[in-house]
C-alpha cells in the first residue's frame, strides 16, 4: 500500500508513545502506551493487530481496554452499576439519564477471548456452565460473571428477551440460574402495520403497529421505575429528555464520523478502529461524556487526513460493505491487508447511531429507537437498509461475517445477499470468524481476497 | 512472452508455462505437495523451463495460487484460485457461465459473467464433505486406488445412500453399509452423490448453465455424472482439469494482472505464509 499512512504494530506504537511523551502529549488519565495492556491484562491478541498512528486511535484503544478499570474506579467513587444486556444502546440512554448511574454492556465480553488469545478459557468454563460452542461466543459472558475478574458484578441487570437473539436468552437465562437476578424486558417481533392500525414512524425508515411501541414504551415505563428506584431518584421525562439529547450528540459524531470515513475516496481512518468506535454507540464503554470527546478527536483526525488527503488505504481499494461485527478483530486487519476498505458497516445495531426522535415523548421515542433494533425485524427490512447503505457508499461488494453459533435467523446471511444481488448485482462472500481466527486465516484471505479481484475484475468489465 | 502458473494445491503442486505469441500450453507438470512446497515449485519450474528450452529470463511473470499460493515466495504475485480456475476454463471453454472446483480440500462454485468476469462465488473451506478428501478417505479405508474408485463407482447399479454429512462419521456409515451387504460399487456411487449433493448446498442459485467442472475431482470417472443428476443438467468436464488453475495463473501473469492482485507480495503477510 505505497503512499498510504502506515500502521503500528503494538511495539511501533510504544515506541511512537515514548516519543510523544517526550514531546509533551497529554491523554486521559486512562492513557498510557498500549502494550500495558498485555503486560497487564495478558491482552496477547494486541500482538497481532495493526493499529491506526494517531493520538486519537491510542484514545480510543486506551478507553475500550480500561474499561473494567473505570467502571471498578466508579464503583469506589459511589457509582451505581447497571449491566444492559442485549438491546443493544436504548437502555443505556436510559440509564446515563440519571446521575451516578454507569451502565455496561456485559455481552461486550464476547471480544474478551480474542484479546486474550484463549488464555482467559471463558469459553471452556461456559461449556462447563452448560453453555457449549452451539451458542454465540458471546457465552464468554457467563463465566465472566462467575468469576469477577472482566466487570464489577452490577447492581442492577436489564436484559431484553421475545425477539432478540435465541442464543443470548439462553445463555441470560442460564446466568439467572446461577443466582444473578435479571430484570427482563419483552421486546415483540417488529411488524409493519397491519390494515386499521396506526402506524409510527421508526428511526431507520423503518414502521410498527403503534400498540407494538406502546407495548415497548410500557416495558420502558418498568425499567425506568426500576432505574430511578436504584439510586432513589425518579427518572422523568425531563431527565429522560436530556439523556436523549445527550445521546444524540454521539449519535450525531458518529454519524459524522462514518460518513467523513465511509465516503471519503480512500479510507482516513482504519477499519479496526471504525468497528471499535462504532461499538461505543451501544454502551458509551462505560462513559457517556468521554465517548463523545474520543469519538470527537477521530471525527478530527479523519476530517484533516481528508483535508490532507492522508489516508490508511490508496484510492484503488476496493470499497466493502461489511455486515456483522467479527468475533476476531485481526478480521479488519485482513481485510486491507488484502486491498478492501470499508464504505459502510451493519453491526447488528443501526438503531443505535440513528438519532432518537426528540419530537415526541421521551419514553415513546426510546420504544420507536428499540423497535429499530435490526435483530427484532423481518431480515429483509434490514437487507433493504443494507442496499440503501450500499448506494450511498458506492459499495462493490459485500461481506458478510457469521457469528459462529448465532441463531438471530439462520438464513439470514443468504437472505441478504440474495437481495444485494438482485438489486444491486455487486459480488457477495458469507464468512465465519472464530474468537481467534488464525487456523482459518488463509481460507479467511482467500475469500477476501477473492472478493477484492472480483470486485476489481468488474471496474475493468 | 511467456507466463509461468503454479497451482499450489493442498494435494497437488501443478506448474504450467504459456507462450502468448503462439497462445498456447508449452509446458506443464505437477507433484505432490509437500511441506517445502516453494522448493517444490521451484525445482518444477525448473524442470519444465529445461524440458522446453527455455531459461528463467525468458519468463515474464510468474503468478501462483492456490492454497498455498503465499507461500511461493519467488512469484511475482498472488491471485486466488477464484480468479484463476475462472480465467483458466473461461480461455477453454468460452461458453461457461458456472464452474465447479473440487479440489482435494475444498470446492467451489463460481458464476461467470458473459465475458468471463467471476460475478459470484461460493466457497467450501470448512468441511471434508463435498472434497476430494472424501473421496481420499474412501479409496484408503477401503484400501483402493483412486482409478479403482473410479471404476467400481461406474459399476454402480444401485448407488447407496449416505446419509452423513460430516466425513468422519461418514466412514463409520459407509463400514456398516459394507457389513450389511450393500455391494462396494453402490457404496462408491453413494459417496459420489454425497460429495455433488454437498456441492449443490454450496451452489444456492449460482448455476447457470453451461456447468463446466474442473479440479483434481474432476478427474474421477462419475462425479460430473453425480454432479449432473443433483443439478438436473449436463456438466461438462474443463480439458485438463487438473490445470485449469495453473493456466489461469499463467494468463494472469501474461496479461499483467497486478491491477487484479490485491494484496501483499507473496510471502509478505505473516498470518497468510
Amino acid at each position: 500500500m505505497s503512499g498510504a499512512l502506515a500502521k503500528l504494530s503494538l511495539g511501533e506504537w510504544d515506541d511512537r508513545y515514548a516519543q510523544l511523551k517526550r514531546n509533551g502529549f497529554r491523554e486521559p488519565d486512562y492513557g498510557g502506551p498500549l502494550g500495558r495492556h498485555l503486560a497487564r491484562e495478558r491482552d496477547f491478541r494486541l500482538q497481532s493487530l495493526r493499529f491506526d498512528s494517531s493520538p486519537a486511535a491510542l484514545r480510543l484503544w486506551n478507553f475500550l481496554l480500561t474499561e473494567n478499570q473505570r467502571l471498578r474506579q466508579a464503583r469506589a467513587k459511589g457509582d451505581k452499576i447497571v449491566g444492559t444486556m442485549k438491546d443493544l444502546g436504548t437502555v443505556p440512554v436510559m440509564a446515563y439519564s440519571l446521575p451516578g448511574v454507569r451502565a455496561f454492556y456485559p455481552d461486550g465480553a464476547w471480544w474478551t477471548p480474542c484479546l486474550m488469545e484463549g488464555s482467559d478459557r471463558l469459553l471452556q468454563q461456559a461449556e462447563s456452565m452448560g453453555i457449549d460452542a452451539s451458542f454465540c461466543p458471546v457465552r464468554a459472558m457467563l463465566p465472566a460473571f462467575q468469576n469477577g475478574e472482566h466487570f464489577p458484578r452490577p447492581d442492577l441487570l436489564i436484559c431484553s428477551s421475545g425477539a432478540v437473539c435465541d442464543d443470548f436468552s439462553a445463555i441470560a437465562q442460564r446466568l439467572e440460574h446461577f443466582g444473578h437476578a435479571i430484570l427482563w424486558w419483552e421486546m415483540p417481533r417488529r411488524r409493519p402495520p397491519g390494515l386499521g392500525e396506526i402506524s409510527c414512524a421508526l428511526p431507520g425508515k423503518l414502521a410498527a403497529p403503534k400498540i407494538q411501541v406502546d407495548c415497548v414504551r410500557t416495558e420502558l415505563q418498568r425499567l425506568a421505575e426500576a432505574l430511578g428506584g436504584l439510586v432513589g431518584q425518579t427518572l422523568d421525562d425531563d431527565r429522560l429528555a436530556e439523556g436523549i439529547h445527550a445521546a444524540n450528540r454521539v449519535r450525531r459524531v458518529l454519524g459524522s464520523l462514518r460518513r467523513t470515513v465511509y465516503f471519503a475516496p480512500a479510507a482516513p481512518l482504519p477499519a479496526l478502529e471504525m468497528l471499535v468506535t462504532e461499538m461505543l454507540a451501544i454502551h458509551f464503554c462505560s462513559d457517556r461524556e468521554e465517548t463523545l470527546a474520543v469519538s470527537e478527536e477521530l471525527l478530527a483526525e479523519a476530517q484533516a487526513r481528508v483535508a490532507k488527503r492522508q489516508f490508511v488505504t490508496t484510492s484503488s481499494t476496493v470499497r466493502i460493505y461489511w455486515v456483522n461485527p467479527v468475533a476476531d478483530l485481526r478480521a479488519m486487519n485482513l481485510l486491507e491487508d488484502l486491498g478492501g476498505r470499508l464504505c459502510g458497516s451493519d453491526y447488528m445495531f443501526t438503531h443505535a447511531l440513528d438519532l432518537i426522535p426528540e419530537d415526541v415523548p421521551p419514553l415513546d421515542a426510546l420504544a420507536r429507537t428499540a423497535l429499530a433494533d435490526p435483530m427484532v425485524g423481518p431480515t429483509s427490512e434490514r437487507a433493504a437498509r443494507i442496499v440503501r447503505d450500499c448506494r450511498a457508499g458506492r459499495a462493490e461488494a459485500l461481506v458478510i461475517s457469521r457469528i459462529p453459533g448465532a441463531s438471530h435467523c439462520a438464513r439470514e446471511g443468504e437472505i441478504i445477499r440474495e437481495t444485494v444481488r438482485q438489486e444491486l448485482g455487486i459480488p457477495t462472500v458469507e464468512i465465519e470468524v472464530a474468537s481467534v481466527c488464525d487456523a482459518l486465516l488463509p481460507t479467511l484471505g482467500t475469500r477476501l481476497q477473492a472478493l477484492v479481484e472480483t470486485a476489481r475484475a468488474r471496474r475493468k468489465v | 512472452m511467456i507466463g509461468a502458473g503454479i497451482d499450489a494445491g493442498s494435494r497437488a503442486l501443478k506448474v504450467l508455462l504459456f507462450d502468448a505469441e503462439r497462445s498456447q500450453v508449452l509446458a506443464c507438470g505437477l507433484a505432490d505437495q509437500s511441506v517445502e512446497q516453494e522448493r517444490l515449485a521451484a525445482e518444477l519450474l525448473a524442470k519444465l523451463l529445461e524440458d522446453s528450452g527455455l531459461n528463467r529470463s525468458q519468463v515474464s511473470a510468474v503468478v501462483a495460487t492456490g492454497y498455498g499460493r503465499n507461500a511461493i515466495r519467488f512469484a511475482d504475485t498472488t491471485i486466488t484460485e477464484i480468479t484463476c480456475h475462472a480465467r483458466g476454463v473461461y480461455s477453454l471453454a468460452p461458453d461457461a457461465r458456472t464452474i465447479i472446483e473440487i479440489g482435494g480440500q475444498d470446492s467451489k462454485v463460481i458464476s461467470l459473467e458473459d465475458g468471463g468476469t467471476v460475478r459470484d462465488f461460493a466457497m467450501n473451506d470448512r468441511c471434508a464433505a463435498g472434497t476430494g478428501r472424501f473421496l481420499e478417505m474412501v479409496a484408503s479405508r477401503l484400501d483402493v486406488s483412486w482409478e479403482k474408485l473410479a471404476e467400481l463407482a461406474r459399476q454402480s447399479q444401485r448407488p447407496a445412500l449416505i446419509s452423513n454429512m460430516c466425513v468422519v462419521f461418514a466412514e463409520t456409515e459407509i463400514l456398516g453399509l459394507l457389513a450389511e451387504g450393500k455391494p462396494l460399487p453402490d457404496v462408491v456411487a453413494g459417496v459420489q452423490n454425497a460429495i455433488a449433493t454437498r456441492v449443490s448446498a454450496l451452489a444456492g442459485r449460482l448455476v447457470a448453465p453451461p456447468v463446466y467442472f474442473t479440479g483434481g475431482v474432476a478427474l474421477q470417472a462419475g462425479m460430473a455424472r453425480a454432479l449432473a443428476e443433483v443439478f438436473s443438467q449436463e456438466v461438462r468436464v474443463a480439458p485438463q482439469p487438473q490445470f485449469t488453475g495453473a493456466l489461469g495463473a499463467a494468463l494472469c501473469a501474461i496479461n499483467g494482472a497486478t491491477w487484479l492482485n490485491s494484496g501483499p507480495a507473496p510471502g509478505a503477510h505473516s498470518g497468510l505464509s
